[in-house]
């Protein structure tokens, strides 16, 4: 596990999913791990109404509804698709989902525009074929047909970054829920265990490129992932993600919580401008998503750390925002220039608080983009 | 700790709640306190001997209990905690369809500020209410009395904060869950009450939010109606009375302890808890009832009170009810509906709808029948009228029912099949219909899925709730094909949104008339669709009357609920067809206040008006207006003579100028319409002339000089002193008070400068060729050129003032585009083109008449075309007039003076002019025609001349 870079939440979190296991007396679906009320705390995290021996962390920020919902479905006949801004949690739900349901979450098909049906299928090993023939020793299954051979959850993510007569293939498998293997003469039906399920998410923004089917709409269902306003789940997400990053980096350095509320607070302020925004023109290119927020945090976490004094400073932090938010030149930097002198100047001068750091930084910053 | 009293029904209790305080909470000090002020709270409330009967508001399971104990106990006095002073009103609720509000409405304020008004209370009463069973049970029993306790509508402000007079009311959610449902809320239906304040009985919820909070998330649900409805209702829906009235006043007792200190609403729910007992006490003082006959019906929350005149047995002094204040108070029932409702109480949406399906449902399945007002018009065709009544049932001793429920585990409904597969099948068909790609599989997935959420949520049933999220899950893509959602399909099939109506009878005596009046045109008003009305009015003039109702009630109703599509009423214009969009079924509470305000239309019309011109805002524009109404209107001339007259009292006193073009505007079609209609100029008119004259030529010289007063209204100003000289004159106005004005005003701004230049031209100070050089001088100066183009806005607003300035503004126009250097002109031209837009209507019409008489009307003539201004002056005419220069008109003139020359001799004999009579010269006899003619045909002539031997 120390050897990996990121590990599997299955593998992350092996410890409270075993004692889940013992101590769930729930009913399972099929060949489900965990129970579904089990899934939902190990996802939400515990309380002590819980009656649990043992504190279970809350791992993904959301509404409970959100979650109920994707465990169901995952129970039912139907395929899960997780459809949302980008940077709003979704492969992170879908990977704890299956961790929880089936312990494991690394069968993944990634879409793309290159994808192809074999990816969702199978291929085949060409110098075994040529050796041997055709068989099934020398057909490559891909991760959806090895989750439906072994009556686990497959993920697809970014669905419709792939294109429609791939997506299409899966119409079948989650209909039908085999899959059929014509170059061969016998054995050639691969069909799916109870427990297999698909997680698939989607990005709400590219909802254009490759829409889906009807048929393959009707096979799923949608449950939408909202970007998260709340200040205070955010907060917890910004902490609970940064943690995560700061052990896996090794690196021992605090976030003063000053220096997190800015963040929060000059994100929800950009969050309203957007909002309030007639044209593109007016608004950031980012979807200032919480994920956004946490690329932000950890980028300045980690300019402190190597080219810093390992102390986490406001310039650093607006440094690291405008670094990260301004993609167009001169939209954004107009954007972010207007927002540090409108908003955070008269801010600075009547509390400083962080934020006169915060400002100077950006100002340099822009100067050195513009 | 207080020490718990072993004794009494709830002994045991108390001592097993004690003993838990201690276990889990280290110190039982708090927590006991809480836990078992409880239950002492309960034991107070049921051993009082007039029966206190807690309920809460839209809760079937209220209702049924009411049913129930009214028919055991038969009560001859009921106390209902609703104002007193609605209880005239409850009797209409029979020619209503519920659900529909008591309002109390005050326009007129007296001993509040009078920028709070009009201030509005509504008390909304639904079908699946324990209050409407009283109400009903009360008014359709012989011998009952029902008597309203809480205390007045006018007392609900007097104890409000004055700084939020909306957050006033006590009993409702009005002040957790935003209780105005006004312009924030969404949807037609959701905002009928307006922007009133609601009250409601038995309002419980918990009184800060991270009670709620915490009970939701524990008790994982999403919103409070969710969590009532699962941990409360459905638990109590079979309870019987016992349990029933201790269950509610536990809770009620737990969110009076668990609240914040020294909140102002508690003391306000503590005063009106002094005051509905003390009511109460003087009832039965008077009455001599028995108190064992009576049942005091009140918010559960209310039923757990400490104050110190709580019980009859209470010796505390009565609590000292304040007088009203003299505010006006007028009552009326508006139609209501479950989604404003819902808004204005901040209840989930669609929790209303759900809670009158479950109320229709427990009724049949608990085969009882619930009250109802004779006559009452339902929403459903359930309509029964209440039974016989049974032998009233003895109340035995206080036994202790809490205990059992509280320890016994929830009583889990089973999976009721049939009624899920319904839904599930209706949903999918719904969705079908609102272009959803919906199919039977669609049904099965939302059944199956249903079943798995209630599980995860600790149910075996699943609640409506659980439908809706499994619905939106499994129907639900990533667009909304239609108007409407999936969650709020589910919203419409669990029961829907119902909207009240306020039947005839109970209308008030405006709205009564204006439905008699509208009669003639045949529609059904009561109707919430759009009814089209078509008035010929040259065929059936007696629609006349109509047409008139129809343009007062535009005048005074929101636009949505009268409007014309065809047809229209200008002053002195009447259409003789018109077309009308009525919707005032639709907007019925807007009509119901306007009776609040009057008895006929014309009179709130009239009384409108009045206001509009005496208010401390009032403005002579705004004054002649309210004149162009009554008389478009109202047709009353005394009331035109009054309004008139102030609007001449408000522009005397008027110190600035800002509303000059509006009120320019405004009498110059006053007065086109007087000259057309009216013999002479009413008095008011006549007084407006002159004092504006007067007005306007001493506010000259300051305004002229004033950076704030903008080009236009001195424009304006101008243009009222110049096109009404004649008439001022002839009222006995004096010129030289406008010479003198014109002298002392000295501009700084360009543009006032140049209108200066145009009044000074137009009164005959500054002749056009001084004008056209000082303009040429301006171009010349290099140092002035950039501010041309404001002399030439000045000029263009001049147009108004001094229109035969036309000619020159077109020619400085032309000149300036010609010589003014680019940087100057290109910057100036949107500022030109702005404001000849929003002058538009009066300026350029002008503007392009002129125009197009000074340009050549097609483009090769361009070539060789010469600016009238640019040709060299023709030679100076002969004194004497010549005869083609005389057009026929002045010839016409000068016949008539010739041949009556006495008045003109006398006025030349007046002015001193010794002038002699010219003889008016021969009309000119055009011989070119008749000698080309002849040159073209000789013939003629030359046999003529030899005939005559030329």
């Amino acid at each position: 596990m120390s050897e990996m870079l990121r590990a599997p939440a299955e593998v992350t979190y092996a410890d409270e999913l075993d004692f889940l296991e013992s101590v769930d007396t729930g009913p399972k679906p099929f060949s489900w791990r965990l129970s579904p009320r089990m899934v939902r705390l190990f996802v939400l995290g515990s309380e002590r109404a819980d009656g649990l021996s043992r504190e279970i962390p809350q791992k993904w920020f959301g509404d409970r509804s959100f979650v109920e919902r994707a465990i169901v479905t995952l129970a039912s006949d139907r395929g899960l698709l997780l459809i949302g801004d980008p940077g709003t949690g979704k492969s992170w739900l879908a990977e704890l989902l299956a961790a929880a349901i089936c312990r494991n979450s690394t069968l993944v098909v990634q879409g793309t525009a290159g994808t192809t049906e074999d990816h969702i299928k199978y291929s085949w090993n060409v110098s075994m074929v040529i050796a041997k023939g055709q068989s099934r020793e020398s057909m490559i299954p891909s991760p959806i047909m090895t989750a439906m051979e072994r009556g686990v959850v497959g993920r697809f993510e970014e669905l419709t970054r792939s294109t429609s007569d791939v997506q299409d293939a899966l119409i079948s498998i989650l209909s039908e829920k085999y899959v059929a293997i014509p170059e061969l003469d016998q054995d050639n039906i691969v069909f799916a265990q109870p427990g297999f399920s698909i997680i698939a998410t989607a990005n709400s923004r590219d909802r254009g490129v490759n829409d889906l089917s009807s048929a393959l709409k009707r096979r799923f269902n949608f449950v939408r992932i909202p970007v998260v306003t709340n200040k205070r789940s955010e907060a917890e997400i910004v902490r609970f993600r940064t943690e995560e990053l700061l052990r896996r980096h090794r690196i021992e350095l605090d976030v003063p919580p000053t220096l997190l509320d800015i963040l929060l607070q000059s994100f929800a302020d950009l969050r309203a401008g957007a909002a309030a925004a007639t044209s593109d023109d007016e608004k950031l290119e980012s979807a200032l998503s919480t994920a956004e927020q946490i690329g932000v945090l950890e980028d300045a976490i980690l300019h402190s750390q190597f080219f810093g004094d390992r102390t986490l400073r406001a310039a650093t932090l607006a440094g690291s925002l405008v670094g990260s938010l301004a993609r167009r030149s001169p939209e954004d930097l107009a954007i972010l220039n207007k927002y540090l002198h409108g908003v955070v100047e008269p801010r600075a001068r009547k509390d400083d608080d962080g934020w006169a750091g915060f400002l100077d930084g950006g100002r340099q910053a822009i100067a050195s983009l513009s | 700790m207080t020490a718990p009293t072993v004794a009494g029904p709830f002994g045991a209790l108390r001592e097993q709640l004690s003993d838990a305080a201690a276990a889990f909470a280290g110190s039982a000090d708090a927590l006991g306190a809480i836990l078992a002020g409880m239950v002492d709270d309960v034991d107070r409330a049921l051993g009082e001997r007039l029966e206190i009967f807690p309920v809460c508001h839209h809760s079937p399971a209220s209702a049924l209990a009411m049913v129930r104990r009214l028919r055991a106990k038969q009560p001859r006095v009921i106390y209902l905690e609703l104002c007193e002073d609605l209880q005239p009103l409850l009797g209409e609720l029979r020619n209503c369809r519920l659900p529909v509000a008591v309002q109390a409405f005050a326009s007129e304020l007296s001993g509040f500020p009078a920028d709070a008004g009009p201030l509005s209370v509504v008390a909304p009463v639904t079908e699946a209410s324990a209050e409407y069973q009283a109400i009903a049970y009360a008014l359709e029993t012989p011998g009952v009395e029902l008597v309203l306790v809480d205390r007045s509508t006018d007392h609900v402000f007097q104890w409000s904060p004055r700084d939020r007079p909306s957050d006033g009311s006590g009993t409702a959610g009005a002040t957790d869950g935003g209780g105005t449902a006004g312009p924030t809320a969404t949807g037609e239906e959701s905002g009928l009450h307006g922007d009133a304040v609601g009250v409601e009985i038995g309002d419980l919820r918990p009184r800060f939010a991270e009670l709620e909070a915490y009970l939701l998330h524990h008790g994982k649900v999403r919103h409070w109606s969710e969590w009532w409805d699962q941990y409360v209702e459905r638990p109590l829906a079979d309870a019987d009375h016992d349990t029933y009235r201790q269950v509610m006043v536990l809770i009620g007792s737990l969110f009076r302890r668990l609240r914040p200190a020294g909140e102002d609403r508690l003391d306000r729910d503590e005063d009106r808890e002094r005051y509905m007992w003390t009511r109460m006490r003087q009832h039965l003082a008077t009455s001599g009832v028995d108190p064992a006959d009576c049942l005091y019906v009140c918010g559960a929350f209310h039923a757990a009170s400490r104050v110190e005149q709580f019980g009859l047995g209470s010796t505390a002094p009565d609590f000292e009810i304040t007088p009203r204040t003299d505010t006006r108070w007028r009552y009326g029932l508006i139609p209501s509906s479950h989604s404003a409702i819902e808004a204005q109480f901040g209840l989930a949406p669609g929790s209303v709808s759900i809670a009158a399906a479950t109320w229709t449902k427990a009724v049949s399945r608990h085969n009882l029948s619930p009250y109802r007002l004779d006559g009452q018009r339902t929403g459903t065709s359930r309509g029964r009228r209440g039974r016989a009544p049974t032998a009233p049932v003895p109340t035995g001793p206080v036994s202790d029912r809490l205990t059992g429920f509280l320890a016994a585990a929830p009583d889990l409904d089973g999976l009721d099949e049939a009624e899920l597969r319904g839904w599930c099948v209706d949903i999918v068909r719904l969705a079908r219909r609102n272009g959803y790609l919906a199919s039977t599989a669609d049904a099965i997935a939302v059944f199956e899925t249903s079943v798995l959420l209630a599980g995860m949520r600790n149910r075996a049933r699943p609640t409506p709730y659980d439908f809706a999220d499994a619905a939106v899950t499994c129907i639900e893509k990533d667009v909304v094909p239609g108007r409407r959602d999936v969650r709020r399909l589910c919203e419409i099939l669990l029961g829907g949104d119902r909207i009240g109506q306020v039947g005839y009878d109970a209308l008030p005596p405006l709205a009564r008339d204006v439905l008699d009046r509208l009669q003639p045109l045949g529609l059904a008003l009561e109707k919430r669709t759009v009814q089209r009305a078509l008035l010929d009015l040259a065929a059936q003039p007696e629609l006349g009357r109509c047409s008139d109702l129809l343009w007062i009630l535009r005048h005074l109703l929101p636009p949505a609920a009268v409007r014309p599509i065809m047809g229209e009423r200008r002053l002195g214009h009447r259409s003789v067809q018109e077309s009308w969009d009525l919707a005032l079924g639709r907007h019925q509470r807007a009509l119901i206040e306007l009776g609040y305000e009057g008895v006929t239309v014309e009179q709130v019309l009239e009384q409108r008006l009045r206001r509009a011109v005496r208010g401390p805002d009032a403005t002579a524009a705004g004054a002649l207006a309210a004149v162009e109404d009554a008389i478009r209107l109202l047709d009353s001339p005394r009331l035109v003579d009054e309004l008139g007259a102030r609007a001449v009292d408000l522009l005397a006193a008027e110190r600035t100028v800002d509303d000059a073009p509006d009120v320019l505007r405004r009498i110059r079609r006053l007065l086109a319409h007087y000259r057309a209609s009216a013999p002479t100029l009413p008095s008011w008119c006549a007084a407006f002339v002159t004092t504006g004259y007067a007005h306007y030529c001493t506010l000259l010289p300051t305004a002229i000089a004033a950076e704030e007063t903008g080009v236009r209204q001195v424009g304006a100003m101008l243009g009222f002193l110049f096109s009404m000289e004649g008439l001022a004159l002839s009222l006995g106005c004096d010129r030289s008070q406008l010479e003198l004005a014109v002298g002392q005003s000295h501009p700084t701004a360009p543009a006032k400068v140049a209108l200066l230049w145009a009044a000074r031209h137009q009164l005959g100070l500054l002749p056009l060729a001084e004008l056209r050089a000082r303009c040429a001088e301006l171009l010349a100066n290099p140092l002035v050129v950039p501010a041309f183009p404001q002399y030439l806005a000045g000029f263009v607003h001049a147009l108004e003032p001094v229109p035969t300035l036309a000619p020159f503004v077109v020619e400085t126009m032309s000149t300036a585009f010609a010589r003014l250097p680019d940087p100057v002109l290109l910057p100036w031209l949107p500022t030109l083109i702005t404001t000849l837009r929003d002058q538009g209507p009066e300026l350029v019409p002008l503007l392009i008449r002129e125009a197009g008489r000074t340009f050549p009307e097609a483009l090769p003539e361009l070539d060789s075309w010469v600016p009238p201004w640019v040709a060299p002056p023709s030679p100076a005419p002969p004194s004497a007039v010549p005869a083609a220069a005389v057009s026929v008109p002045r010839r016409r003139v000068g016949v008539l003076l010739a041949a009556h020359p006495e008045a003109v001799d006398a006025v030349a004999a007046l002015l001193g002019h010794d002038g002699r009579w010219q003889p008016m010269p021969d009309p000119p006899v055009d011989r070119s025609r008749a000698s080309a003619l002849l040159t073209g045909h000789p013939e003629t002539a030359a046999a003529v001349s030899v005939l005559l031997g030329v």
